[in-house]
């Protein structure tokens, strides 16, 4: 707690000290008594910031030392504490930013003589400099220097949000300060200056604010990446609250852009109320601001949405599947959404009209909400809290054959032994179960799966007093693997330009005493050749394998070759045959309680591509298949650009 | 002196003192891989060496005197991978058939080094 009002209290100072400095540059260089008191205010309140911010900023390296050594007693531990900032990406981060403060404190610490206006510009604009590279570097020691791939990318956009954010929020309180002092009755000879500055700030402010909503969208791109990160995670819906705040000070902003327009004409004339109203209402913005900061401390502090499990906090969701279910609702949506974009066009023509602005902007409104009404019901889905949770428990064939055995316990007698809806129990059920193999499992996550398996569907009974979470999981990846099996028909025995995107579940094997091996040890690097064989049938294509395994591998082929009877002995089993690729002596009872879900045939070869896409199925007697083919198979995949690998998560 | 050359002069002595400061952090990071490298080197002892290891063997190849074995990790000599191995002497060889879960000892100076000892540790 005290770490986050350290953070808040530091990052605020950052700000307003890069606030104030380019605030006074805007403004320029003066004669006027009152603008040059402004002017001495800031400074003076600069020294007061920096020593703010240094102090703080220890007390944050504290707590983050207390949080990387995971024990709270680090935060007082000194050798700790050197030890964070020297070691670390975030510790040298904070010595060069602790370094850059130091200089600017004692910059301005420095009394000077300012009579001439480049000695002016070159002192204001070197506090702003120091105070815009403190607050800068702040991105590279972030969330934003954890992002996977294109840091670079991540980091420049970061900074950018930050310095835009610096300039434009920390600039509000000095303009506060100087519109109060120039409202003031001594304070008569500053009030054009006090408007030019305003005038001035507005203009940038635009500017600064398309910056920051441009960086902001690409930052919630990478850190949050999707709507249930943004609703149903902490990071996101601070996230959420930030953006309503923003919302407020951005409505405040264009309400003073008129103000500021409306302070016209020559000094004599300028309005001494028309200028307080507007301080008052930057020193409202100021204030909304001061909690966006705080949201951005508390932010920096949270595992950012990408990587905690979403709670979704609704019973629905608009899925695209649904469509797929039904078919004859697509033209219904299409045209909704046509009459939606027809109202929203109409919206916008109402902001350009100026006579007819109220009928367009009403019929506008109408017809949106209209084709909103068409267009949306059909895509309502249900949704649970796991709706979007990513499986604890890998795609990976322990999980899966656990899975089958806890389908074989729980589950057949009304789903049926391959999940097709036809056990015993099934008959006296009505509806009958769905077949959990078809296609339109697809249009449910595995959080829904995992939901219903927990709390019961229709008939269903619930299974969350009988079976552990990661049970549960297991049962999902089963089904997963199931209804893969089922579009793993449209494989044929030679691999096809388009793949199917069906990952090959990962499994991990060894060979007699040797350290165990998966299958994601060769993502990237092997394409894999799983053979499931059965001796003695099996032993010539083996051996044929064997004799050509040179070429092979140097096409980049690995082969791991799986007894179907699971023998611990197969090596013995097959004697002299020279084979010097892999063969499963432990691990093969879960491979082949997976990958017969695919082909039960005595003999059937697996091709497994680079990216861990199943690519080819060859079932078949002794013959297998031919080596060439197989050759030929290979060079098509080398030449392949390579796809995106998967993802971890399931749809 | 104007005040703007002694923030110009500033600014120099910070782009120096930042620029130092990042090459000094290049230099530091490259002379620990340096020594990392140096001190990885002189682990190595040269001469006659022993290493010991398990693994299965896949097959006696009697007309090489090889022995191609599946072994584990081999600490400071190989990672696991399949392997041909020249055998000390044929009856190294013949004591053992493919299939057979093995411990066994490779001396020599490396890279040439021979099976000098197996012992089953599996019936």
């Amino acid at each position: 707690m005290i770490a986050l009002l350290a953070r808040w209290l530091h990052l605020t100072s950052s700000v307003l000290l890069v606030g104030g400095a380019t605030m006074l540059l805007l403004a320029g260089p003066t004669d006027r008594p009152t603008a040059r008191r402004w002017d001495a205010w800031i400074v003076g309140l600069g020294r007061l910031l920096t020593a703010i911010a240094l102090l703080t900023g220890v007390i944050a390296v504290a707590g983050q030392t207390a949080v990387l050594e995971g024990r709270p007693g680090a935060a007082l531990d000194l050798s700790a504490i050197v030890r964070m900032l020297l070691q670390t990406q975030a510790g040298a981060v904070w010595l060069v930013r602790g370094g850059l403060l130091l200089v600017l404190g004692a910059f301005l610490a420095v009394r000077m003589h300012l009579a001439d206006r480049t000695d002016w510009r070159a002192a204001r604009g070197e506090g702003a400099l120091l105070g815009l590279a403190a607050l800068g570097l702040v991105a590279a020691a972030g969330h934003a220097a954890a992002v996977e791939p294109d840091t670079a990318t991540a980091i420049a956009v970061d900074v950018a949000h930050l310095l835009a954010a610096g300039v434009w929020v920390g600039g509000l309180p000095a303009l506060a300060l100087l519109l109060g002092l120039a409202c003031q009755e001594s304070g008569a000879d500053a009030r054009p200056y006090a408007v030019l500055a305003a005038r001035r700030f507005s203009a940038t402010a635009l500017a600064l604010v398309v910056v920051l909503v441009l960086s902001g969208a690409w930052n919630t791109w990478a850190q949050v990446g999707s709507v249930p990160g943004l609703l149903g995670t902490a990071h996101g819906r601070l996230l959420l609250a930030k953006l309503a705040v923003f919302a407020a000070m951005l409505a405040l902003a264009a309400g003073n852009r008129r103000l500021v327009a409306a302070l016209g004409g020559d000094a004599a004339t300028i309005g001494r109320p028309a200028m307080r109203r507007l301080g008052r209402f930057v020193t409202v913005e100021a204030g909304l601001a001061a909690l966006v900061l705080g949201l951005v401390a508390t932010m920096s502090v949270t595992p950012p949405a990408r990587h905690a499990q979403p709670v979704w906090p609704f019973s629905v969701r608009l899925s695209l599947g649904a469509l797929d279910v039904a078919p004859e609702l697509r033209s219904t949506v299409l045209v909704g959404s046509q009459v939606a974009v027809l109202g929203a066009a109409a919206l916008l023509a109402s902001l350009a009209l100026r006579r007819l602005r109220l009928p367009f902007l009403a019929g506008g409104g109408v017809v949106l909400a209209a084709g909103l009404g068409i267009a949306v019901p059909p895509l309502v889905t249900d949704a649970y809290p796991t709706t979007y949770q990513r499986p604890d428990v890998p795609y990976h064939a322990a999980a899966i054959a656990e899975g089958r055995t806890l389908f074989a316990q729980h589950c057949t007698a009304c789903h049926g032994t391959r999940g097709g809806g036809d056990g015993p129990a099934a008959t006296a059920l009505n509806p009958r179960p769905p077949d959990l193999r078809a296609h339109h499992v697809s249009l449910h996550t595995a959080g829904d799966l995992f939901w219903w398996i927990g709390h019961g569907l229709r008939q269903m009974p619930a299974f969350g007093d009988r079976l552990s979470p990661d049970e549960r999981w297991d049962l999902v990846n089963f089904l997963r693997a199931l209804s893969a099996a089922d579009t793993a028909r449209l494989l044929g025995p030679t691999v096809a330009p388009e793949p199917l995107w069906l990952v090959a579940p990962d499994f991990t094997f060894a060979v007699g005493p040797t350290p165990a091996r998966s299958l994601k040890e060769y993502r990237g690097r092997k394409i894999v050749l799983l053979v499931l064989y059965t001796l003695p049938a099996s032993e010539a294509r083996l051996v044929e394998l064997a004799q050509r395994y040179a070429l092979l591998s140097t096409l980049g082929l690995e082969i791991v070759a799986v007894p179907s009877d699971a023998e611990p002995d197969a090596l013995r089993r097959l004697g002299d045959a020279r084979i010097f690729y892999p063969v499963v002596t432990e691990g093969a009872r879960d491979i082949l309680d997976t990958y017969q879900l695919f082909s039960a045939a005595p003999h059937v070869e697996f091709l497994i591509d680079r990216q861990g896409y199943l690519r080819a199925i060859a079932a078949g007697g002794a013959a297998g298949r031919d080596t060439d083919l197989l050759v030929a198979d290979l060079q098509r995949l080398n030449a392949e650009k390579a796809p995106p690998p998967p993802a971890e998560h399931v749809h | 002196m104007r005040v703007w050359k002694a923030v110009l002069l500033m600014n120099l002595a910070l782009a120096l003192g930042l620029g130092v400061g990042w090459l000094w952090w290049g230099r530091q990071a490259q002379r620990l891989a340096q020594d990392l490298e140096a001190a990885r080197v002189a682990a190595v002892p040269t001469g006659e060496r022993e290493f010991r290891s398990t693994g299965v063997v896949r097959a006696g190849l009697g007309d090489l005197g090889l022995l191609v074995i599946t072994h584990g990790d081999i600490p400071g000599y190989m990672p696991a991978m399949t392997m041909g191995f020249r055998t000390a002497s044929p009856k190294i060889l013949e004591s053992v058939k493919p299939g057979d879960a093995v411990r066994f000892t490779l001396r020599g100076t490396p890279p040439n080094l021979a099976v000098t000892a197996i012992e089953k540790t599996a019936p």
